[in-house]
């Protein structure tokens, strides 16, 4: 199945900054928008909840949870049975933003250069061609990633990680904001090629969209019944709006203490017995950055150990691997890191007294 | 008095932000001096009245010296804001410095601080004033061991008033302390505490409740009770109206020192007349269910020996006692004269050795009649009138010695052939006292109604008095509320018809006048028992030793018979042993034998009285204010720093708590001011059972907090919801928050802010807690009593935690050594598997 383009206008050479590839490996270290001020930043994120939320009833959560792994400028999975509205989630927020979102419905036939795109051979200018693939847009879906090779899949790795596309030893940077919202079902598993962990590990976040309660089901019934909700959707925020509310989420201050706690909760699943494989010294930047995004969010410019523990579950849960008497035993990723979180101290103490742990963590990195 | 810095002084530039709040609430300001003048005033007033169990005026500086120097350094610490245990524990170190500097100068280190050499003369001074307890009738000389122990305690009754008055914020409690300290002299002196005295303390008293009506004291959370005039006016009204009610209603009221309250006379401020009663020291003697004040003697008398100390022959007033005739006493350097010729055929000379041991009085127990007396140390006199016989600088406290006496034998014929008028008897002995009760004068003549000789009349009196109608009781002259001396208790007495000693020979003694036979009451021990050991004596061998205590002290009649001098009998029943002369052969009478008499005792409670060395020294006291006054004032100084002790020790996690929050709400440093706060509602929460887990953010606390412990939000609790949610905020603003970054606005809260925050919170959370929680959190607070089991259990789990650790590293040894390292491995691994991967962030 051919990459599917809502919007194919905008593959076009004027985003793509060859000349400037080479030096910007970082966009966190690049130049920066300038940042929102509190006020139109929390205006911005309402509007976007509130859009959202219109579509899929129901789902606040996963909804914030997808506008914080966007302002935190990370990835997302979401994982769950058909039906439930995850493709519907990535695509509205995707229209709420005045940007450029491509779809790919991923299939085992498709092929790397579908994804990023392929150099051809102009008989006109007798040049070759870059021909940008599906993965130049803003938002990214990718529909049901599993059932792509694992070639294609991992041609995304460096799309997601890097924020650019090296086809033909050249590099192509990607626009920013960029996101991929990857949707998975996990019950139809035959013949599909499970994400390897290295890959989970590019996606800051997994959510589990869950079935709607009774009342936001029934009501979904009703307003879904003649038209698309989609149809009614248009874009409430600018692309340059989005990056500058990513700026402001990169400014959050965040305290030696929540770092400490950051660093522990990670060590923490490291060290637990029940967990096979715990979080990677990425997932602590991850998931401090969701934490940073939350708190944005929330209306602060500082991080609090909550918005840690409030993140913690759909950042850390699909990159941790359960020890198999574990999983023997009922529990669960989720389950194991809610243990982990409700024993791990707070840093409540006075200022400058890093724990030893926090303070050795840290050396790591 | 002394109030006259008790404005608060510090409102003009302290209290800018918020004018209306005393500025007694932020600081110190004139409060702690105040307070400390109020305690002196209450203190040295109530010393005051120590004046007459101590004599003259001398002893009074170094006490006011030692409350002025703990007053001021409470107020020093005080007004420098330290914790409130810290101001206790700094008047226990002024207290010793300064008795350091007052009795042990030269052992001590520059002065003030003792060394080594301070703890054997601090032990000479104890036992100096514990000898002087035990030796001396008030009032005593005083020397520097009784001062440095009243030194001691009045301070000690600084600090503990202290401490109830300021940070227990307890100041009508207070007064406890200074009424252990009024009890000794009410107790002690005759005068009881004087009005002087006790128009001071009570003034004193009445400054500090004052005091801490006009400033809302440090760490008390109390709303802006402003004082109010109106509010002063009226309690010094009833402070006033109290003050002279007290001293006039006892003369208003009559019986309130009679019958059951005999004691209630030592309450009267006007100090009448009436001297603690010998007779009830004398029963609260007997009934010590201990045997102290142990007397050893070894006697060649063949039958058991009363050792008699005093004579009471006086039976006028309401309350008798022993008369010393100090004018007319002899000193005593030879033969002691009884003063009458005994026409007894034969005599027995009897050599009795005597060890007072521990008993300590100024009367000689010695067998009558003495005739000679060796081996005692110190100035002896005695009289000629009763042979009593009494040191003039001296007691009998580990004195031995040798007395020989000669003992008519007497009998039943010659008795009774002793029917000559008396004659050579002074009329003291004879006087029949006035308004004697009509039952007393009834039955005595009833009872000799058909005697002829005085013998017959004695006998009758003794055989009534010893018949199955009298029970012996030590209890119910207390029941009935008889248990004193003194004409009406006699026709109470003769009424219940059950007593102890005291009664029967009182009963006898007063009957016998009434028929004509000159009597007085002797007062000393009953024969007591044989220890089975033998004593030694020169020429005479190896006697039986004997011993007798607390239990034997005994009263029994001495009647005098022409020719005969005077003979003992023994009216009581069921004590001592009845003498040959004295036993009717119709009507044997059950002779105890020796050590019998305890069994005959009727259990008592243990009656915490006064050591009976002292008691029975107490007995021969000098007129009406004979007192058992060394005996009392031990246990009473023990008992007072005992309840000092208690009252701290129990108030202590309270102190603490109120110490730790009042000095979170009044940091040093304003920057910690929000900190600080948090820690406090973390605290409170702990106390009202719900301690924050560790694991858990402010913000998860304090949703929880507010949620279990606050009432809904939006009704009275919503101060205390606003508070919460604002210390909460501000608190993650100041741990997780950019540093000095603007959005802190909290940096500037005002201490006033959190303090009436916290009080918000505290109502708020006593008004939704349960009775035994509130209790519990105010007088245990777990945040506290946790803080310190955490501290007892430090050792223990540091030690568990190294065997833990030491068993898995042995177990992760054996385990983990075939195979490639797990844990350490892994982690590594993932270590740099991340680095390598995150290296370019």
């Amino acid at each position: 199945m051919e990459p599917h383009r809502r919007t194919a206008n905008n593959a076009g050479a004027p985003n793509l900054n060859l000349a400037g590839v080479a030096d910007s490996v970082s966009h966190l270290n690049g130049h920066r928008p300038a940042a929102m001020d509190s006020g139109s930043f929390h205006a911005a994120a309402q509007r976007i909840l509130t859009t959202v939320n219109t579509v899929i009833d129901g789902k606040s959560d996963a909804a914030k949870l997808a506008l914080t792994v966007l302002l935190a400028q990370g990835h997302l999975l979401v994982e769950d049975v058909p039906g439930v509205g995850k493709t519907l989630l990535a695509k509205t927020l995707a229209r709420t933003i005045d940007c450029t979102v491509n779809r790919i419905q991923f299939t085992p036939d498709l092929l790397p250069s579908d994804v990023t795109g392929v150099s051809i051979y102009n008989q006109a200018s007798r040049l070759f061609e870059f021909r940008p693939g599906a993965v130049f847009a803003n938002i990214v879906i990718g529909d049901e990633i599993n059932r792509a090779s694992a070639k294609t899949q991992s041609a995304l790795l460096e799309c997601m990680e890097e924020h650019q596309v090296t086809v033909d030893g050249t590099s192509y940077k990607l626009d920013e904001p960029f996101m991929v919202v990857a949707t998975q079902n996990p019950i139809e598993m035959e013949g599909t090629y499970p994400l390897p962990e290295a890959q989970r590990d590019r996606f800051m976040a997994r959510i589990s969209m869950g079935y709607p309660d009774k009342a936001a089901e029934i009501e979904m019934l009703e307003t879904h019944q003649a038209v698309s909700p989609l149809a009614n959707v248009s874009p409430v925020v600018t692309a340059a709006d989005v990056a500058a509310m990513t700026a402001t989420v990169q400014q959050v201050y965040v305290s030696e203490a929540v770092k400490e706690y950051t660093v522990s909760v990670g060590r923490a699943t490291r060290e637990s017995p029940l967990l096979r494989l715990g979080a990677s010294p990425r997932s602590m930047l991850q998931l401090l950055r969701a934490a940073k995004a939350t708190a944005a969010l929330d209306g602060r410019d500082f991080v609090l150990p909550d918005d840690v523990r409030d993140v913690a579950e759909s950042v850390l849960a699909h990159r941790i691997i359960l020890d198999r008497k574990a999983a023997g035993a009922g529990e669960s990723p989720n389950s194991v890191l809610r243990g982990i979180l409700s024993r791990l101290p707070v840093p409540q103490a006075q200022n400058g007294q890093p724990n030893r742990a926090a303070a050795a963590g840290s050396r790591n990195r | 008095m002394t109030m006259a810095p008790a404005r608060p002084t510090g409102a003009g530039h302290e209290a800018q932000p918020r004018p209306q709040m005393p500025a007694g609430r932020m600081r110190a300001g004139a409060y702690p001096w105040a307070m400390a003048a109020s305690i002196t005033v209450a203190v040295c007033g109530a010393a005051l009245s120590l004046n007459g169990v101590l004599r003259g005026w001398n002893w009074y500086w170094p006490v006011m010296t030692t409350v002025l120097v703990v007053a001021f350094t409470l107020a020093v610490l005080r007004s420098v804001r330290a914790q409130p245990l810290l101001v206790t524990a700094g008047g226990f170190l002024a207290l010793g410095a300064v008795l350091t500097l007052t009795f042990f100068r030269s052992s001590s280190f520059l002065w003030f601080v003792p060394t080594g050499a301070t703890v054997p003369e601090l032990d000479r001074l104890i036992r100096r004033a514990s000898e002087t307890v035990l030796a001396e009738t008030a009032p005593v000389a005083p020397n520097a061991g009784i001062v440095m122990v009243v030194c001691a305690v009045l301070g000690l009754a600084v600090i503990l008033v202290d401490a109830l008055s300021v940070p227990l914020g307890m100041p009508a409690a207070s007064g406890t302390g200074l009424l252990a300290l009024l009890v000794v002299p009410a107790m002690i002196k005759p005068q009881s505490v004087g009005v002087w005295s006790f128009v001071a303390t009570v003034a004193g008293y009445l400054l500090i409740l004052a005091c801490s009506q006009w400033f809302a004291p440090g760490g008390r959370l109390q709303g802006a009770s402003a004082r109010s005039p109106g509010l002063l006016r009226s309690a010094m009204l009833t402070g006033a109206v109290a003050l002279v009610a007290t001293l006039l209603l006892p003369l208003a009221i009559p019986g309130f020192d009679r019958g059951t309250f005999p004691q209630g006379s030592r309450l009267n401020p006007w100090g009448a007349s009436t001297g603690l009663n010998p007779m009830i020291t004398l029963g609260s003697s007997l009934r010590t269910p201990d045997g102290s004040g142990r007397i050893t003697y070894a006697t060649n008398s063949p039958n058991p020996l009363y050792l008699r100390s005093v004579t009471v022959d006086n039976f006028d007033g309401d309350s008798w006692g022993p008369d010393d005739r100090t004018a007319s006493r002899v000193p005593l350097d030879g033969r002691i004269d009884p003063g009458y010729a005994v026409l007894a055929d034969e005599q027995v000379r009897l050599v009795t050795a005597i060890d007072a041991g521990a008993f300590t009085s100024p009367y000689l127990p010695v067998p009558y009649p003495p005739e000679t007396i060796r081996g005692l140390g110190g100035q002896w006199t005695w009289d000629p009138a009763t042979l009593s016989i009494k040191g003039t600088d001296t007691t009998t406290r580990r004195q031995e010695y040798l007395v020989t006496s000669a003992v008519p034998k007497l009998s039943a014929v010659l008795l009774a052939q002793s029917s000559a008028p008396v004659r050579g008897i002074p009329d003291i002995f004879t006087r029949i006292p006035g308004n004697v009760p009509d039952i007393v004068k009834n039955t005595a003549r009833t009872v000799t109604g058909a005697a002829g000789t005085p013998y017959q009349k004695a006998m009758a009196i003794q055989k009534y008095l010893r018949s199955s109608e009298f029970t012996y009781s030590l209890q119910s002259p207390v029941q009935g509320g008889y248990d004193g001396n003194g004409l009406s208790v006699l026709a109470d007495f003769l009424q219940q018809k059950s007593g102890y000693c005291i009664h029967y020979a009182s009963a006898m003694a007063v009957m016998a006048r009434l028929e004509g036979i000159p009597s007085r009451i002797a007062v000393g021990y009953a024969p007591g028992r044989l220890t089975g050991a033998t004593v030694t004596v020169s020429g005479q061998g190896a006697l039986p030793e004997y011993e007798a205590d607390a239990r034997d002290a005994h009263a029994w009649p001495e009647l005098y018979f022409q020719g005969l001098g005077w003979v003992p009998f023994e009216p009581t029943p069921s004590r001592g042993v009845v003498p040959d002369y004295a036993t009717e052969a119709s009507a044997p009478s059950v002779p105890d034998s020796l050590g019998n008499n305890d069994g005959l005792i009727p259990d008592t409670a243990p009656v915490p009285a006064a050591s009976p060395s002292a008691t029975t020294q107490a007995v021969p006291g000098s007129g009406g204010s004979s007192t058992g006054e060394g005996a009392q004032l031990t246990p009473w100084l023990l008992g007072a720093s005992a309840v000092l002790g208690l009252v701290l020790l129990a108030a202590a996690p309270h102190l603490v708590r109120l110490g730790t929050r009042s000095r979170r709400l009044r940091p040093k440093d304003q920057g910690l001011a929000v900190p600080l706060a948090w820690n406090e509602i973390r605290d409170l929460g702990t106390d009202y059972g719900l301690p924050a887990a560790d694991s858990e953010t402010p913000r998860a606390y304090s949703a929880r907090f507010r949620a279990e412990l606050l009432g809904e939000p939006g009704g009275m609790d919503q101060d205390a919801h606003h508070a919460v949610s604002s210390f909460t905020s501000a608190f993650e603003q100041y741990r997780y928050g950019r540093p000095g970054g603007a959005g802190a606005p909290d940096t500037g809260t005002p201490a006033e802010d959190i303090a009436a925050g916290v009080a918000a919170v505290e109502a708020s959370l006593r008004a939704n807690a349960t009775l035994p929680r509130r209790l519990a959190a105010a007088w245990l607070p777990p945040s506290v009593t946790r803080r310190l089991g955490l501290l007892l259990r430090m050792p223990f789990s540091a030690a568990g935690r190294a065997i833990r650790k030491a068993v898995h590293a042995v177990a992760s040894f054996r385990l983990v050594k075939p195979v490639q390292p797990t844990t350490g491995g892994r982690s590594g691994a993932g270590a740099a598997d991340g680095g390598s991967r995150t290296g370019r962030g």
